[in-house]
């Protein structure tokens, strides 16, 4: 079997997914006997980006005219593009305060009064400007989730998709429930579970990290958070951390 | 008459001699305060006054994850059940008639292999407990679906056998054991809650309509449900080639879980909450017209929301004009 020729890479990102992938190294052996990195800045493997590529994974929200471009061109040069990560998806921290900063006054807080303000906009997920074909949620993603999906892009398929909330997870470890026991601010019930309730786990809330799941409850979570004192900015705050934009009505 | 009586201060010797036939687990309090059934290390973490364990003891038997089949390069071999013998010392009555009705699920006609396997390896020990607020039963019961069952008496425990298994427990723990006369036993428990009509699924009761949206499909009520057995298969490449199936808990409020090819039999929650209180109250072929709530009021306890799909079988109060 010819191995895929893939290229992974990031856009306005940490660079955290894509370490998490390398961070696999029990299983970069059998990964390299499925793949040529064709394209891994990060890793250096290789740099030639003028190929074709049975499979992108980028991770990273698009937020330079520099991102948008390497995403174009990827697009253009994928069989299957690969939204590797929350910010790829969702568009992450990087985008938490799109919808009550202007842009410029960002810019200018890391740059100063420069002559010249590089060129930015809103962090926004690949799929604003692609068609996506496949994603790997969390911030970072589980490392058990990446390595499904490289083994089913070489199997010519996609991994199946799990749809349960954190709650789930959470509460088959018997985990105790931070949001009914110690009324925390625990966004679990809309938050996609796989990551095997991790926070939670070690008494942290869950942060959000994964996005919404399929069908959130959203208008009744933020009811029960109201309920238990927190104030609607606060609960606000807390879900855009990883996603801006939540829809606080939204009951399917 | 056979010695039948435990004193309280022999528990410890008596846990001793259970372990003789498996890995005993009991009920204990986990670090963050969590009731669950665990192994037993030491008599002291011991929790006899438990109201429920969040899991019910399903866990054993159907595990929440389990790797089924494993296949790659033209073959396949199937998950290991990885079963050691086991004991479950104090298990309420609820939990009891719980494993019996999966009993009913899994080992009936085509038994499940990886259940069957786990379940002739168990030994039960149950124990008699009170009701609190959440429970649905009213009054004490004895479970005889169990090997050994606890009744409280005066310092002590009567012990009933409802098996070979409990028989042989008794002999071997015959020296620590006194007679005594038997108290008259308490009604003998099944399902807790009686089979409802599944026209009324289809009420136009307008709680439905209140329950539909305040659910937030966490999944709770099922995970931590007794009775609850529907599963989700998947499989997952992997790197070497071949690929893993495996088996996990499924909820019927997900919206996946009547979702097919191109359409989704319960595309909305209200759907879902119809199905499931059909399931629940008034069972499916070949359970049909048998009711698989066992009352121990986890459903109650657990859910963020307070829905108790037994609400919908009480008539809404008529509003006077």
């Amino acid at each position: 079997m010819r191995p895929m020729k893939v290229a992974i890479t990031g856009l306005t990102a940490c660079s955290g997914c894509q370490l998490t992938l390398l961070n696999c190294e029990d299983e970069l052996p059998e990964l390299l006997g499925l793949c040529e990195l064709v394209y891994f800045p990060l890793a250096e493997s290789g740099n030639v980006l003028d190929a074709q590529f049975d499979a992108a994974i980028v991770e990273g929200a698009v937020s330079t005219p520099k991102d948008l471009e390497l995403l174009f061109s990827l697009r253009n040069a994928a069989r299957v593009l690969v939204a590797y990560g929350t910010c790829a998806l969702f568009g992450g921290v990087a985008a938490m305060n799109n919808t009550i900063s202007c842009r410029r006054d960002l810019l200018q807080t890391v740059f100063g009064d420069a002559v010249q303000l590089p060129e930015s906009f809103a962090p926004a997920p690949l799929a604003n400007y692609v068609s996506v074909d496949a994603a790997v949620t969390g911030c970072p993603p589980e490392k058990q989730e990446i390595m499904e999906l490289v083994a089913a892009l070489a199997a010519g398929t996609l991994p199946p998709a799990r749809c349960y909330p954190v709650c789930t997870e959470c509460r088959s470890r018997e985990n105790l429930c931070l949001l009914l026991e110690k009324r925390e601010l625990c966004l679990g019930p809309v938050v996609q579970g796989g990551c095997n309730a991790r926070c939670p786990a070690t008494g942290i809330v869950c942060e959000g990290c994964r996005g919404p799941v399929r069908e959130a409850n959203v208008a009744q979570e933020l009811e029960l958070l109201l309920e238990r004192g927190f104030g609607r900015e606060e609960v606000e705050r807390r879900m855009s951390r990883f996603k801006p934009g939540w829809n606080y009505g939204q009951r399917r | 008459m056979a010695n039948n009586f435990l004193k309280i201060s022999r528990l410890d010797q008596f846990l001793e001699t259970l372990r003789l036939f498996g890995e005993l687990h009991a009920p204990t309090v986990s670090e963050s305060g969590v009731h669950r059934f665990s192994p037993l290390e030491d008599p002291d973490e011991l929790h006899l006054d438990y109201r429920r364990t969040q899991i019910p003891p399903k866990k054993y038997l159907f595990p929440f994850r389990e790797e089924i089949l494993h296949y790659g390069g033209g073959g396949y071999r199937e998950g290991h059940s990885s079963a050691g013998d086991l004991v479950i010392f104090g298990v309420h009555s609820c939990d009891l008639e719980g494993i019996a009705y999966l009993d009913r699920v899994f080992l009936a006609d085509r038994p499940d292999p990886g259940y069957a396997a786990r379940r002739s390896r168990l030994t039960l020990v149950g124990i008699a407990c009170e009701p609190d607020d959440f429970c649905f039963c009213t009054a004490a019961t004895e479970s005889a679906s169990c090997d050994l069952f606890l009744s409280a008496g005066q310092d002590g425990y009567h012990i009933t056998s409802y098996s070979a298994r409990g028989s042989a427990l008794l002999s071997a723990a015959d020296h620590l054991l006194e007679e005594r006369a038997a108290q008259p036993s308490p009604a003998i428990s099944g399902p807790c809650y009686p089979a409802q009509d599944p026209e009324l699924r289809f009420s136009d009761h307008p709680l439905w309509q209140k329950f539909a949206s305040t659910c937030v499909s966490c999944g709770a009520c099922s995970v931590c449900c007794p009775t609850c057995y529907c599963f989700d298969v998947r499989e997952y490449p992997t790197l070497s080639g071949g690929g893993t199936r495996i088996r996990e808990w499924d909820n019927c409020l997900f919206a996946t879980h009547g979702e097919v090819a191109g359409a989704n039999f319960r595309p909305d929650r209200l759907d879902r909450l119809r199905y499931r209180f059909l399931h629940k109250y008034c069972g499916f072929t070949p359970l049909q017209g048998m009711s698989s709530c066992v009352g121990c009021g986890r459903c109650k306890e657990f859910c963020p929301v307070d829905i108790d799909l037994r609400e919908l079988t009480v008539a809404p109060e008529k509003v006077e004009p």
